[in-house]
């Protein structure tokens, strides 16, 4: 009898293993418990027993393939009298590298030109009836291993219009990943890129008094890039509160050095050089998540988004190399950018690269915020409006000027510690500015 | 007590160096045999995990001596509160291989169905094995607990608890020794220092001068045991034990050993044991030095060893057969055995759950019809 061996799950709920070297060959007579085949998972490399005597019949995954578990990797035949069973070919090539790339990220910060095709994609046309529901638990759960949950929180997919590949329609990893890529309806051809979409869409009637306008060009693309940072980063906010009275007097002294040089001061450079040095000190915060490599990258440079509000909407235009630059460069690079962004006539790359964000709404008020990450950045901080109020200095009551920083930080890579100190480190700088000098 | 002599009594190569205690030569044969079995039981089980076979298991090679040694001193009416790598206890005792392997393989035939993680063996007969907890700590003031209950009713029952260098961390370890050292109660502690807690070396486990030295602050005397010397370990235990029943109190032994496995069958423990550590604990191997004992005091030539490996594997074979063959538990037992009288909110959790699963063509004939 022909017995096919399974790859077991041999730690406690691996995904998958790789071929490490195949310790029998095809025609080969195996003793119950012999080692057949070394196996390396992202526990331990094992070698993996024959569960039964037999004569080994064919190898079914090539030395350095990754195979699911449950993955038929060899059969035998069973019991000592197989001798005849002729040998199989060897171990097919390894496959090639194939597994589902993850979407690529969705534009950060798009230029202004919108991106037709992509609209096409979001067309809510197709109706959710036409997806065959997964089946339901009796709770009204649908039926999917925890890894296609995770994964359809990551991707924004809403599981119950995954059809499921597994037994009784159970959704599996691999189902959620291909539905995120392909859309609900939409054939292969959709664009990986797309934002995720799983909700079929609100009907929403129409009225006598109302304008409408197309959802797309960087209303579109803001959409997109908020919904993939909202719905993959953990988002945690921490707020501090920072005297600035110091902070606004050294601006108006230095509002009057950049005049003479033509140059307009605006309190942002000194944000951007308080986060500059919080984020040498703390740089988790100026890393990101390469999820195709599984890998956290940390930068060894400053690059700030400074988040712009625009007739067109939100941009995010990119300072360099922030540490060695001195306020007043600063605030000419700003003024520059700022005009060009207003304008429309940034160019893309001054849009790409940042390693964290800086948005200041407080000019036009709020006095907090929760900030969205500029994904797949993993901090944003958030500057918010100039409030006078009473204070107790040295055992006086006195007037003094306050302003709220927000800090939003992916919490899969950050943690609530490092945010605090990080936002502890900012305030420390901008009450004593003249510590931005070092 | 720091800086006192750790209990031994075997050199590695089985010459007696310290006090050897009186042991019947059937007893010392059977412990043999039970320690063999033990570590045959052991290499099986992991064979059959990573063959997909079963899903996971304990190794526990390397601390044989601490285990047989320990129930060797012990009645079968006493009590064994144990943790997951004690097996070689209940085997000393008589509990079948096949019981064991039932429970490896979830089946049927497992005396909790399959409802209990793999190797959380309990046995009420023919010793009093009480379940094991996963959670690191939480049955030693259990043991406590029941031998408070003994020392009320005016037995002479011992109480042994067994736990790991990590387990000295937990809660329960204060709780238990707290109490134990207030109502003088008949508790072995038994601390099997076996080097790791998974991946946390014993010196960073404490700041402690070993583990045995705890037991001082708690008013329970405490000593320091060759894990890997059977007699020594049976000394100790008895020693302690004789103090349990007559009202001496309790006792902290720290069996100083080495896990030669993994933590589970889910760890690589090659990522972190040196493997120098390794080397150097081999050559203290537990069985093979008090079979050096035994072969000098004549009781036992290749022969028996022999024999008694083949037995062993005869045993586990037989055992693995049947247990592999045998039905899982039927669906039912899901809702069953918990319970004297099933609560209304379970019961409708059964019929929906037969719904289900006759709606996906699972529910086999007679499932759901008994009277949930
Ligand atoms: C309360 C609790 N914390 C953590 C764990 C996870 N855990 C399981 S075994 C273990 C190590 C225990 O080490 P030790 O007490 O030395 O026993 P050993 O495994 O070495 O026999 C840990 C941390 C647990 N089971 N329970
Ligand atoms: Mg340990």
């Amino acid at each position: 009898m022909v017995f096919e061996f399974k790859l077991p799950d041999i730690g406690e709920g691996i995904a998958e293993g790789e071929i490490v070297k195949w310790l029998v060959k095809p025609g080969d007579a195996v003793r119950e418990d012999q080692a057949v085949v070394e196996v390396m998972t992202d526990k331990a490399t094992v070698e993996i027993p024959a569960p039964r005597a037999g004569r080994i019949l064919e190898l079914k995954a090539a030395e350095g393939a990754t195979v699911p578990i449950g993955t038929v990797i060899f059969t035998l035949e069973e019991g000592a009298g197989a001798a005849a069973a002729p040998a199989a070919p060897a171990a097919p090539a390894a496959p090639k590298a194939e597994t589902a790339k993850p979407a690529a990220p969705a534009a950060k910060a798009p230029a202004a030109p919108a991106a037709p095709a992509r609209d096409a994609v979001i067309t809510p046309s197709a109706p959710a009836a036409t997806i065959k529901a997964a089946p339901v638990s009796a709770s009204g759960k649908v039926l999917a291993v925890p890894s296609a949950r995770a994964a359809a929180r990551e991707l924004g997919v809403d599981l119950q219009q995954v059809p499921g590949s597994g037994r009784h329609g159970l959704v599996r990893k691999q189902d959620v990943q291909a539905f995120a890529e392909r859309g609900p309806s939409a054939p292969a051809a959709a664009p990986a890129a797309s934002a995720p979409r799983s909700f079929a869409p609100v009907q929403i009637e129409r009225t006598t008094s109302e304008t409408r306008v197309a959802f797309r060009g960087v209303r579109k693309k803001i959409a997109e890039a908020m919904t993939r940072s909202k719905y993959t980063a953990t988002h945690f906010t921490v707020v501090e509160e920072v005297d600035v009275t110091q902070l606004l007097a050294l601006r108006e002294k230095a509002k009057a050095l950049g005049a003479e040089q033509g140059i307009k001061v605006t309190l942002t450079p000194f944000f951007m050089r308080a986060a500059a040095s919080a984020l040498q000190l703390y740089p988790q915060l100026n890393s990101m998540l390469d999820e195709a490599a599984q890998e956290i990258v940390t930068y060894g440079h400053v690059h700030l988004g400074i988040a712009t509000d625009t007739p067109q909407g939100l941009i995010v235009p990119v300072v360099r190399d922030v540490p060695a630059k001195g306020l007043l460069q600063l605030s000419a690079e700003l003024q520059d950018l700022a005009e060009r962004t207003r304008g429309g006539k940034i160019k893309p790359e001054e849009l790409k690269g940042s390693t964290f964000t800086i948005t200041n709404a407080g000019a036009i008020g709020g006095i907090l915020a929760t900030p969205i990450i500029n994904f797949p950045e993993v901090a944003i901080m958030g500057v918010h409006r100039v409030m006078e109020r009473p204070a107790i200095v040295d055992g006086e009551l006195v007037e003094r000027k306050f302003m709220n920083f927000s800090l939003s930080v992916d919490h899969r890579l950050v943690d609530g510690a490092d945010a605090c100190r990080f936002l502890v480190h900012v305030k420390r700088l901008l009450e004593e500015p003249g510590l931005l000098a070092l | 007590m720091a800086g006192q002599a750790v209990l031994s009594v075997l050199r590695e190569d089985g010459v007696v160096q310290g006090q050897e205690p009186e042991i019947a030569p059937d007893t010392l044969l059977h412990a043999y045999r039970t320690m063999v079995l033990t570590r045959h039981l052991d290499e099986r089980a992991m064979r059959l995990q990573r063959a997909g076979r079963i899903g996971f298991t304990v190794p526990n090679k390397g601390v044989e001596a601490v285990q047989i040694g320990s129930a060797a001193a012990l009645r079968a009416s006493d009590w064994i509160f144990p943790s997951y790598r004690d097996f070689g206890m209940a085997l000393y005792h008589g509990v079948p291989v096949e019981q064991m392997l039932h429970g490896m393989f979830c089946n049927g035939l497992d005396n909790s169905r399959g409802r209990q993680m793999p190797v959380h063996y309990s046995f009420a007969d023919p010793i009093r094995f009480v379940s094991i907890s996963s959670p690191i700590g939480t049955h030693i003031p259990q043991a406590v607990g029941a031998a408070r209950a003994a020392q009320q009713r005016g037995e002479d029952t011992a109480f042994l608890t067994s736990f790991g260098d990590g387990g000295t961390s937990s809660l329960g370890f204060h709780s238990g020794l707290v109490f134990a050292g207030v109502w003088k109660s008949p508790v072995i502690f038994l601390c099997q220092n076996n080097g790791w807690a998974i991946s946390c070396p014993a010196d960073k486990q404490t700041g402690s001068d070993g583990f045995a030295v705890k037991g001082e602050g708690y008013g329970v005397p405490g000593v320091q045991v060759d894990g890997n010397d059977f007699l020594a370990m049976y000394s100790a235990v008895r020693t302690a034990v004789a103090r349990a029943r007559s009202g001496g109190g309790p006792t902290l032994i720290e069996a100083i050993t080495m896990r030669m496995g993994g933590h589970s069958s889910s760890d690589d423990p090659t990522k972190y044991v040196p493997a120098a550590m390794l080397e150097s604990w081999a050559k203290k191997d537990p069985i093979v030095r008090f079979e050096k004992y035994l072969r000098r005091r004549g009781l036992l030539d290749d022969a028996q060893a022999q024999a008694a490996l083949s037995a062993a594997e005869a045993q586990v074979a037989a055992a693995v057969e049947a247990a592999e063959k045998a039905p899982l538990p039927a669906t039912e037992t899901i809702f069953s055995d918990v319970y004297a009288e099933v609560p209304p909110s379970l019961r409708k959790q059964g019929r929906d759950y037969f719904d289900l699963m006759s709606r996906h063509g699972e529910a086999a004939a007679g499932d759901g019809a008994f009277p949930l």
